[in-house]
């Protein structure tokens, strides 16, 4: 059942990165796009994410309950010593949760809307720039853990691990990724006159996912982070690295033609590849500390928790994956799968 | 302000932010189907207007609760460290069946509101009535992980250790049943008599009358009907409290000494260095039958309790005072209000109007104040008896900051969504209904 368990915390993130991560992307290409496009941008993103941004996002919270229920002692680490950059996403969810859902029912269209399109697009950069700094200082090897909290400064503690070159580095790489997974989704979406936008944009932040990526492997090999050394030994990273750097060429291919389905499945398994490599370097050890590592396994909670905690998942799978398909289908983001 | 306090303002002022929010998107989907069905069986286009009109209350209010909700879930965990990796395993079934409830809500929302026109009227109806159903399972499981903390079950405490963990039992804790009870009829009073009244404002202003008097009485049927119930709750929950926690009993009611046929006190000034209640109104042996259902029961004081297993008296008694004089003024105006059903004129009397208008912050204020009956009426544990609140909060010093912020942020939150809901109110009132 561990395993079960195991299998839904991957599958919400994966999730949450691709679905959540797309909406994210699609308020970061909005802020850059000229005034013109901004305005197309923006009634394209209102189709296309609003029946579904919510549901979306619930797949966070999901992980937290998870990770917290099965758990503790790895939630624990990371509420305590990344309390900030946790809080600053906190505030970047409510921020573009509620500027979005303010622009498109506010009563009258006035001046407002800049203040609203503003948050919405900040908050949106912002918001996966902490996530990816969050992620990023799991792996970077800062994380102090103590009983003795005031023998350290409180920068050492609660600042160091994540806010350095690497961990920023990372978010950058996550936020690129999001836009480019955003405007590859837009694709499809977009009128046809419209389109190309979409297309230009997605070739310019594949562009943008790449350099970066190679550019957070190179500082980290330079600066010898554990991470970054055992993730270029690894041959199951080796592995997934290599076919995501042989599936670029369809996935530029088929963004240049903007064909809908290959893109997205191509950009999707994209995402899937980079995350199981990043996850699989030290696995179960996935939080790596300034001493040690933590495994996940050893933090998990008693046989009977896990298993109950594995079947209200099964359960609440059942009942959701159904009902989330629908809605998918019947605002269209599926039917393009079908044709 | 030390951490622990911080800590504690900033968990009780984002619980009281979320509460409303979550409250009026959990209750305002049932008014909103009703209206609905309404359009569905009379095409009377007013209906159409008012549910497309609540509908749009109903986007702003789910997602203020929703985004506040999911800092809250993290904020668990981001204030109280200890208490969730000791708790986290034991209540998590409530918080993981919350999550698919409110999966299934955020679904079923995405449906609605962009479904008009797209997928067939019943079905489209029907998501309404999941978001409804879905909001309120979601509500009463959080709740249920709250009575947990209350009625600590489901687990054994060996030597600092919880061992033998048994979710569902912690699930059905012995306070889930009284508080979700409580809990909801509070949500549909409070968010019916909020929402009556912000209608009958625009009525006394003499705005879309129509439209306004069909809202009225559709938000103020649910309020009145659970305003009259509630009581029945209340009584199950003084019974519960009255067994299991003495103490929070005791701090209610300013209760000092331990003694037999104890008098119900109403209102009065506490003084807790002189331990005694003045200016109060006395009704003989009320307590000791309300808390065990006999005039002369023995009603345990708060002087026969340890010093550091004491609430602050004085807050718990005057919030206790405040929710229950609210309550029982809105069970009032909710039968006056089945009265005046059959007294129409009463309608036309701009006083009826003025006097709602007036209450529609009422059950809020009830409601909140029950809440703080409950949260701090448990202190100083923040699971009762076995772990205190104090030795769960976060090692990271400068919680003020982390406080100072949620302030403003809700604080800016608060005025948008009650500017935004002027400016609905606005263009409903500009706008021409049409046929």
């Amino acid at each position: 059942m561990l395993y079960v368990v195991l299998f839904f915390l991957m599958v919400s993130l994966l999730l949450y990165v691709i679905l959540a991560g797309a909406d994210f992307g699609a308020g970061i290409i909005e802020l850059f796009s000229s005034k013109q496009n901004q305005e197309i941008t923006k009634k394209t993103v209102y189709r296309v994410i609003g029946p579904v941004w919510e549901a979306n996002h619930i797949w966070v919270i999901i992980m937290v309950v998870i990770l917290w229920v099965g758990f503790p002692k790895f939630y624990n680490v990371l509420v305590v010593y990344l309390h900030i950059p946790l809080t600053l996403i906190l505030l970047g969810i409510t921020m573009r949760g509620v500027s979005f859902v303010f622009r498109h029912y506010d009563a009258f269209k006035d001046k407002s809307q800049i203040v609203y399109d503003w948050m919405f697009r900040v908050s949106s950069l912002l918001t996966p720039l902490f996530l990816g700094i969050t992620f990023g200082a799991t792996i970077y090897g800062e994380i102090i853990i103590t009983d003795n909290y005031t023998s350290l400064s409180f920068y050492d503690l609660f600042i160091a691990p994540w806010l350095n070159v690497f961990c920023i580095s990372v978010g950058l790489f996550f936020t690129a990724l999001c836009a480019f997974l955003a405007s590859t989704l837009l694709i499809g979406e977009a009128k046809s006159n419209e389109r190309a936008l979409f297309v230009k944009k997605a070739r310019v932040s594949n562009v943008v996912v790449i350099i970066l990526g190679f550019l957070v492997l190179s500082y980290g090999f330079i600066n010898n982070i554990s991470f970054v050394t055992d993730f270029i030994k690894n041959p199951y990273t080796i592995g997934l690295v290599t076919l995501s750097a042989i599936l670029i060429f369809p996935l530029t291919n088929s963004i240049k033609k903007a064909k809908k389905i290959k893109s997205r499945f191509f950009a999707g398994i994209q995402v899937v590849l980079i995350l199981l490599a990043a996850l699989i370097v030290h696995y179960p050890n996935l939080l790596i500390t300034s001493k040690t590592s933590l495994s996940i396994i050893a933090t998990a909670s008693s046989d009977k928790v896990i298993s109950v905690l594995g079947m209200s998942l099964i359960i609440g799978g059942l009942v959701i994956l159904p009902g989330l398909f629908h809605l998918f289908k019947s605002f269209k983001m599926i039917k393009v799968l079908e044709r | 302000m030390n951490n622990l306090d911080a800590a504690r303002l900033q968990m009780a002022f984002t619980l009281i932010f979320h509460i409303v929010f979550a409250c009026i998107g959990m209750v305002m989907p049932f008014f909103m189907i009703i209206a609905h069905k309404k359009w569905l069986n009379t095409r009377n286009p007013v209906y159409l207007k008012l549910t497309k009109s609540w509908q749009k209350g109903v986007a702003i209010f789910f997602v203020t609760g929703a985004v506040s909700g999911t800092a809250l879930s993290f904020e668990l965990g981001l204030l109280w460290p200890e208490f969730m990796k000791h708790a986290g395993p034991i209540i998590g079934m409530p918080f993981s069946l919350e999550g698919a409830a409110f999966f299934v809500e955020a679904i079923a929302l995405g449906f609605y509101l962009y479904g008009w026109d797209k997928i067939s009227e019943k079905f489209h109806w029907f998501t309404g009535v999941i978001v409804g159903i879905a909001g309120v399972a979601s509500g009463i499981l959080v709740v249920s992980a709250n009575g947990w903390m209350n009625a600590p079950s489901g687990f054994d405490y060996i030597d600092g250790k919880f061992l033998n963990i048994d979710p569902v039992k912690a699930l059905l804790n012995p306070a889930w049943f009284t508080q979700a009870l409580h809990m909801t009829l509070a949500a549909f009073t409070a968010t019916g008599f909020a929402v009556a009244g912000v209608h009958a404002f625009q009525i006394l202003k003499k705005r879309q009358i129509e439209l306004h008097k069909k809202a009225f009485k559709i938000a103020i049927t649910f309020g009145a009907i659970a305003a009259i119930l509630q009581p029945i709750s209340g009584d199950l929950s003084a019974k519960d409290i009255a067994k299991r926690q003495p103490v929070k009993l005791a701090a209610m009611e300013a209760h000092y000494e331990t003694s037999t046929g104890v008098p119900l006190y109403i209102g009065g000034i506490v003084n807790t260095e002189k331990k005694e209640v003045s200016y109060k109104i006395e009704i003989p042996k009320a307590l000791s039958f309300l808390a065990f259902g006999d005039f002369n029961a023995e009603v345990k004081g708060l002087n026969d309790f340890p010093d550091d297993v004491k609430p602050n008296v004085a807050i718990v008694h005057y919030a206790f005072q405040i929710m229950v004089g609210i309550g029982t003024l809105l069970l009032i105006i909710g039968i006056l209000f089945f009265i005046s059903l059959k007294k129409k004129t009463w309608w036309n009397d701009n006083k009826f109007w003025l006097l709602f208008t007036l209450l529609a912050p009422m059950g809020f204020v009830a409601l909140e104040a029950g809440w703080i009956v409950t949260e701090v009426g448990r202190q100083p544990w923040i699971i009762h008896n076995i772990m205190k609140t104090k030795d769960a909060v976060t090692p990271m010093p400068g919680m003020v900051y982390s406080f100072y912020m949620y302030v403003v942020l809700y604080t800016i939150l608060t005025v948008a969504v009650t500017w935004l809901m002027g400016r609905q109110i606005k263009s409903l009132n500009n706008s021409k209904i049409e046929a």
